[in-house]
């Protein structure tokens, strides 16, 4: 099946871009001058932060199209981007913990970009406490719709509304926005490298669980249909 | 031959897994009644409710007044009237307080001029001024199918009207249909069992394991309706 | 829009025969406060900074209580059914639903400003005018997100712990925004100096409210 070429490709491209994305973080590129080798999260942390918020994206366009359309398939499509997001989320507010600690002596720092992810973290939480504690109401595709579509169409009023707190009331540790200053033409291709490993990793994981959930979605349709057939069978001639 | 006021094809509903409604087929005529009776859990709520817009269907359709029931305009809803096992109701509010909100809700003239004049009907004028969390029973319901009728719907549909009243509170009930049936609605009511009302004449059905037939002892529909029922496939 | 000035008057003669939401969001206003208080050792110092935040915690607290109870009443013999067939608009229904949420949080907000005053050793004074503006953005952003999301959390298990696990890291931009404005407006700013805050509260609100007059209908219909 097309599909199942597609996954695996996809599988092994991730290996080998996360291969070579190890091997230019930690052999290839020279660490930055001020923060040492706690710099090279930076690496790390950037694609998350982007494979993070994509998939929350991910999740709101989902629930646009199951609103809009009604097909099962973009709710499968919603639940699996946000299980995979959150993964993402987590992994980087860990990296932001453990690149904390090093720079500023702190597990935790309220720069504006952590505080932000750690936001965008609960609202993942929150979309997949509904999903668990609503598992049993017919309608949870359109509340966890509805909910993916509000809280991303908030994200953007976060990061405003942080960033400015941070200027106004700077943190006493502030950070580096890491973004700029990539003198070394070598930074800028591992970053790239790191940045399509991760996205690679996370296109992966998604079609993997998407795949779960649609079988799923299938079997329960299989069943509701073998449920008519038996009864019709056992209907008084 | 006018178009039906309510046509359903190969109707379908499912709760989880367990099919409700397998593959039912009715058509209702302007101004003609019809008894669906059935055990509990036969369905015949679930299919008052598809009818109404409530819930939509698993499969098949489902129309009313030419309308697909999923998607009721506010000029349809407005002919539709439901009457259920729970009663809408507001507990803290007055009989009047209540009929004369959802006279409000339906754009009734006058909303006070109206529940008065069902409160009448329905026998509850002297405790027009008492909340509904004091009524028995008996009177919850004669209050509910009071706020059904109250906009003069086209199409009535009374989940077991008769449930837990007495001889008195069926009597006025079976008038409160029978008036409706006189100035043109459709009727569609639920039951355990036929019931017998004086003066009017109903098609009966039966539901049972999600489909659908004439009952067994079926009367004559006046005024000609047309109606088509499915003997299970 | 009858049946928006329908609705609203039903639910607000509901409270005034009963005065039971009311009292409860008074009083969890106050009891959060004073927990405050103590939490914070606000007896002595005079902090607006304190302040603020504690009656930004009283109220959000309070908004949710409101929003949820707005929606209570259409749970009593299936009422919300009798709404939805009716000619009703979704729509409208939330726009009914989030005035009633509204003029709850208002009144829980007049005694949870009263209380601060009194509870932070603050002053009756022009500064106090000023919050008026900035707990109104407040109020209309939060009573339109709580009234959304309540219409899910109510009908899901464990609902009431749900819905501010949900609403709070929504609702953060504003609550940011609304303790710092707050906060400045106490210690004597004008507003015109607050107007970045200002304005996140009021993007706040619009999308909130907004996209809780297009989304009620798919979060409160049968299925």
């Amino acid at each position: 099946m097309n599909n199942s070429a597609i996954r695996n490709g996809l599988g092994y491209a991730t290996l080998a871009l996360m291969l070579a994305a190890l091997f230019m973080v930690f052999d290839y590129v020279p660490p930055e001058a001020e923060q040492g080798i706690a710099q090279l999260i930076f690496y790390f942390h950037v694609p998350l932060a982007w494979v993070a918020f994509a998939s929350f994206g991910l999740v709101a366009i989902a629930g646009v199209f199951y609103l809009w359309l009604g097909d099962q398939l973009w709710d499968d499509l919603g639940y699996a981007a946000a299980e995979t997001g959150m993964v993402f989320c987590t992994l980087m507010i860990v990296a932001g913990s453990i690149w904390a600690k090093p720079i500023w002596g702190t597990w935790w720092t309220w720069d504006s970009r952590l505080t932000t992810t750690f936001i965008l973290w609960l609202m993942y939480g929150g979309y997949l406490m509904l999903r668990a504690s609503a598992d049993d109401t017919p309608q949870v595709a359109r509340f966890a719709a509805v909910l993916g579509i509000v809280a991303v169409l908030d994200v953007p009023i976060v990061i405003a509304s942080v960033r400015l707190w941070r200027t106004i009331h700077p943190a006493v540790l502030v950070t580096k926005q890491g973004g700029h200053g990539l003198e070394d033409p070598r930074m800028v291709a591992t970053l790239l490298v790191c940045l399509a490993a991760f996205t690679a990793l996370w296109a992966w994981l998604l079609m993997l669980r998407f795949r779960q959930l649609r079988t799923r979605s299938r079997m329960s349709a299989l069943a509701v249909r073998i449920a008519f057939a038996g009864a019709a069978l056992s209907d008084p001639k | 031959m006018s178009a039906p006021v309510v046509e359903t094809h190969g109707l379908a509903k499912t709760y989880g897994l367990a099919p409700v409604l397998r593959d039912v087929d009715l058509a209702l005529l302007p101004g003609a009644g019809a008894f669906v009776v059935g055990a509990n859990g036969s369905g015949k709520s679930t299919l008052l409710r598809i009818l109404a817009g409530l819930e939509a269907p698993s499969g098949g359709r489902a129309l009313v007044f030419g309308q697909d029931t999923r998607k009721l305009a506010a000029r349809y809803r407005r002919r539709i009237g439901l009457m259920a096992h729970q009663s809408f109701l507001y507990p803290n509010l007055t009989a009047r307080e209540n009929l004369e909100f959802f006279a409000d809700l339906y754009s009734i003239a006058d909303p006070r001029a109206s529940a008065d004049k069902w409160l009448g009907r329905i026998g509850l004028a002297e405790v027009a001024d008492t909340r509904v969390r004091t009524f028995s029973r008996g009177m919850e319901q004669r209050l509910s199918a009071a706020r059904a009728m109250i906009a003069e719907p086209a199409l009535l549909l009374l989940d077991e009207p008769f449930a837990s009243l007495d001889h008195d509170g069926a009597e006025i009930i079976a008038g409160l249909i029978r008036g409706a049936i006189e100035r043109g609605a459709s009727v569609i009511a639920t039951a355990h069992a036929v019931p017998e009302i004086g003066g009017v004449e109903f098609t009966a059905y039966e539901i049972s394991r999600g489909l659908l037939k004439e009952h067994a002892h079926k009367e004559e529909v006046r005024r000609g309706g047309r109606l088509r029922s499915l003997l299970g496939r | 829009m009858s049946g928006f000035a329908a609705v609203l008057r039903k639910d607000l003669r509901l409270e005034l025969r009963s005065g039971e939401s009311t009292l409860a969001l008074l009083a969890l206003s106050m009891l959060v406060l004073v927990v405050l208080v103590f939490a914070l050792d606000a007896a002595r110092v005079r902090s607006v900074d304190a302040a603020a935040g504690a009656l930004w915690v009283a109220m959000v607290f309070a908004g949710m209580l409101g929003a949820n109870r707005a929606l209570l009443a259409e749970r009593d013999n299936g009422a919300i059914r009798g709404l939805l067939l009716s000619p009703l608009d979704p729509a409208t229904l939330f726009a009914a639903k989030l005035t009633a949420a509204l003029i709850f949080m208002a009144v829980a907000e007049v005694g949870a400003v009263i209380l601060m005053v009194l509870f932070f050793n603050l002053d009756f004074d022009a500064s106090i005018a000023r919050l008026a503006p900035i707990l109104a953005l407040g109020a209309i952003g939060f009573s339109a997100l709580a009234t959304l999301l309540s219409a899910i959390t109510g009908r899901t298990r464990g609902g009431d712990m749900l819905l501010p696990i949900l609403a709070v890291p929504i609702f953060v931009p504003a609550l940011i925004a609304g303790v710092k404005a707050s906060a400045a407006a106490l210690a004597g700013a004008p507003l015109a100096s607050m107007g970045d805050w200002l304005k996140i509260m009021i993007a706040f609100d619009m999308l909130f409210v907004t996209a809780g007059y297009l989304l009620f209908e798919h979060v409160v219909g049968e299925d």
